[in-house]
């Protein structure tokens, strides 16, 4: 079984714990989805996913903002810790949850409406601006963010839908940080881009470290290496191994993680 | 079959493209045999719907024309006062209205022998329709007035080739010889056809006078109760179906709702029509006939297929649209409110526009409502004033007037029938207007 590291030993000590699960469990009906998965996210660093289809990866990404709430025969055990405040409890509203803690998605899923609508929503349903301007400096800020201002500038108004897919994702991706979050969760958000506009997500993620802590699933192991600080290797349910992405890579501890990532197992 | 197996072999033939093999063929032909199929059936489809078509305008047109006699008429004040001093006061009118279409055909050169009891057989009371005229408006009396007189619906009927002068069976409505009387009226252009406005705008008559029935009470029904009915089972259908789909739990208790909403979509219509009987008039004690109850019946049949069809529509809408929403912190209600039902709009309203168009034409719940059978007396008064005079539907009227022995109400029926199919398009054209406009806005 894994140990989680010892983060007094490791490079980045000196970052705070963003995210502490303990203990996490997931049923789907009987299936054992996730098996005492521990694990620490730190503040402003990327930390990847990793595993082969069917592990549970995307499962436990979607726990940390109760995205698994709308599936019925989800169960979710142990608990998972947001600033040392258990996500889980009883008190908290999900969808103030999902406020702080944004998520990308695998397939781009711009809403049906303009470029500008899509970006605004969030600000809106949250109440984060309260005159027009500031909602038009709320969404040339996030589309700034996501590298998107340039193409979009003069196009607010045309539909989101109507972007290319690479656009449409970095559309996605403004409309998760125009709620202002403190967590970026991309479950795989490049597996539908050609490499050129996955070049450009990647460059965006590396940026959005500055202020965000953000978790990336991803099935190509060279994304993660390229974008990631820390590396989490999950394997049927199981959080294999969990360290720096350097150490994973080159020296991993597990066998089962050599296997994967020499492309034995997968 | 072996289609599976990569048999190299066989009859394969594997030397050129240009040739086909057998199962090339075989399949080609399957291919062409199907479309045929196809275009069969759609032709034959096509063929029907002509037919329909023509003989339901063949048949209906003639309730929108009626025969007018038209005369220029004058009467002097002398001739008024000497009319008003007899015993028989109309009968003296009557007189005067012979006199001046006598001359009217001699004028012409045509000299014909007709009397009071052949006028009155074709034109009715006219006496006393002219009677009336004068006396509410004095001021025209010694000016020359053109009166347009309806005919009876026989002569329609001859006129249009219903009746001919063989099947004529001499009767205190028609003889054989007043026939004649029409002929030389229609050679002195005094006989013509004009739009029958009574059928558009009035309501049914009795039994014995085809001609003054209109299908107009029943249009202002039948447009009560589609209110009625839009506006309980939109809503209600609509929260139905977004609570089921979209916050229900799914467990047996819901499994079971769902059944039924099902079967009670092929539950026949008079079961509604017995079961409106016993709740909202027995019960309830609201009015019989009124279009307020037929709407609530309507609406009971109407509301399992809006249900079936919004379930539908939102299950259709991709689910990663409901995650967008939730991931950018969306409460359930706003990401099916701001964006799911909106993306499920043209369907809804497809499937309200089918449950409408078959509360339309639904006669069988009518008839145990009361909604049948309505003759209006103060017409319109005491019909357009609202949901809970007693009031008929379009469907029922047509029922009405088909069940009658009266040839003329045959004519009638299939009018109706015209009514009810430009009513449905008006609300199809209407539906796909409003759904034009939501998928417009994506």
């Amino acid at each position: 079984m894994y140990d989680a590291p010892n983060l007094a030993e490791n490079k980045v000590t000196q970052d705070k714990i963003k995210i502490a699960a303990r203990k996490v469990q997931v049923y789907y009906g009987d299936t054992h989805a996730i098996k005492d998965v521990d694990v620490d996210i730190l503040d402003n660093t990327v930390t990847a996913f990793i595993g082969p289809s069917g592990c549970g990866k995307s499962t436990f990404l979607r726990c940390i903002n109760r995205m698994n709430d709308t599936i019925d025969i989800c169960r979710v055990e142990g608990d998972i810790l947001l600033d040392g405040q258990d996500i889980y409890d009883k008190r908290v509203d999900p969808v103030q949850l999902r406020a702080k803690v944004g998520m990308v998605f695998q397939k781009p899923n711009p809403f049906p409406k303009s470029i500008y609508d899509n970006v605004a929503y969030g600000p809106r349903i949250h109440g984060l601006a309260r005159t027009k301007a500031d909602l038009d400096e709320i969404v040339e800020k996030s589309l700034r963010r996501a590298a998107l201002w340039n193409e979009a500038k003069d196009r607010l108004e045309q539909p989101g839908t109507g972007l290319s897919g690479g656009q449409q994702q970095r559309l996605c991706i403004a409309r998760a940080v125009a709620t202002a979050p403190e967590v970026l969760l991309m479950d795989e958000p490049c597996s539908a881009l050609d490499p050129i506009a996955t070049a450009q997500v990647e460059e965006l993620i590396d940026e959005l470290r500055q202020d965000y802590s953000v978790v990336i699933v991803t099935h190509s192991m060279q994304q993660a290496a390229r974008v990631s600080q820390k590396t989490a290797f999950f394997h049927l349910g199981n959080l294999v191994e969990y360290g720096d992405t350097g150490t994973i890579f080159t020296n991993p501890e597990d066998e089962r993680t050599e296997s994967y990532i020499t492309g034995r197992i997968g | 079959m072996t289609d599976a197996t990569l048999n190299t072999g066989g009859d394969r033939p594997g030397t050129s493209l240009a040739t086909q093999d057998a199962r090339t063929k075989r399949r080609n032909r399957a291919e062409a045999r199907f479309k045929a199929y196809g275009l069969t059936a759609i032709l034959i489809g096509i063929f029907f719907l002509v037919v329909l078509a023509v003989s339901i305008i063949r048949s209906g047109s003639p309730a929108f024309t009626r025969t007018i006699v038209g005369v220029e008429f004058t009467i002097t004040q002398p001739q008024i006062d000497a009319a008003e001093g007899e015993l028989f006061k109309t009968k003296a009118y009557q007189t005067l209205f012979i006199d001046a279409l006598k001359q009217q055909l001699d004028a012409r050169g045509m000299e014909m022998k007709f009397d009071e009891d052949s006028i009155e057989r074709l034109l009715g009371k006219v006496g006393s329709t002219l009677r009336e005229y004068y006396q509410a408006n004095p001021d025209q009396i010694g000016t020359p007035v053109s009166f347009e007189l309806a005919a009876s619906s026989r002569v329609d009927g001859y006129l249009n080739g219903r009746l001919t002068r063989d099947s004529v069976k001499d009767s205190r409505f028609l003889m054989a010889a007043d026939l004649d009387l029409v002929d030389a009226l229609q050679e002195a252009d005094i006989v013509r056809s004009s739009f029958n406005w009574t059928f558009i705008t009035g309501a049914d008559s009795g039994v014995d006078n085809p001609g003054g029935a209109g299908i107009g009470a029943s249009v202002v029904g039948s447009f009560f109760m589609m209110l009625v009915v839009l506006v309980l089972s939109l809503p209600i259908g609509v929260a139905a179906s977004i609570y089921l789909e979209e916050f229900a739990p799914q467990n047996k208790f819901t499994d079971l709702i769902e059944v039924n909403i099902s079967n009670l979509a092929a539950v026949p219509s008079i079961v509604f029509g017995i079961l409106g009987l016993a709740v909202f008039i027995q019960f309830a004690h609201l009015p019989q006939s009124a279009p307020l109850v037929g709407g609530l019946v309507l609406t009971l049949m109407t509301l399992p297929t809006i249900i079936i069809s919004t379930r539908a529509s939102l299950r259709a809408v991709p689910p990663s649209i409901r995650d967008a929403a939730l991931g950018v912190g969306a409460s359930k209600m706003q990401s099916v409110f701001h964006h799911v039902l909106p993306l499920a709009m043209p369907g809804i309203l497809t499937g309200t526009i089918i449950g409408l168009a078959q509360a339309l034409g639904e006669t069988a719940p009518l008839l145990l409502i009361g909604m049948v059978g309505f003759v209006a007396r103060g017409y319109p008064d005491g019909v357009v004033s609202g949901f809970m005079d007693p009031n008929s539907a379009m469907p029922a009227q047509i029922y009405t007037w088909a069940a009658r022995a009266d040839p003329s109400f045959y004519e009638k029926a299939w009018g109706g029938i015209i009514v009810l199919l430009v009513f449905l398009l008006t609300m199809n054209i209407i539906a796909i207007i409003l759904r034009r406009r939501f998928e417009r806005r994506w």
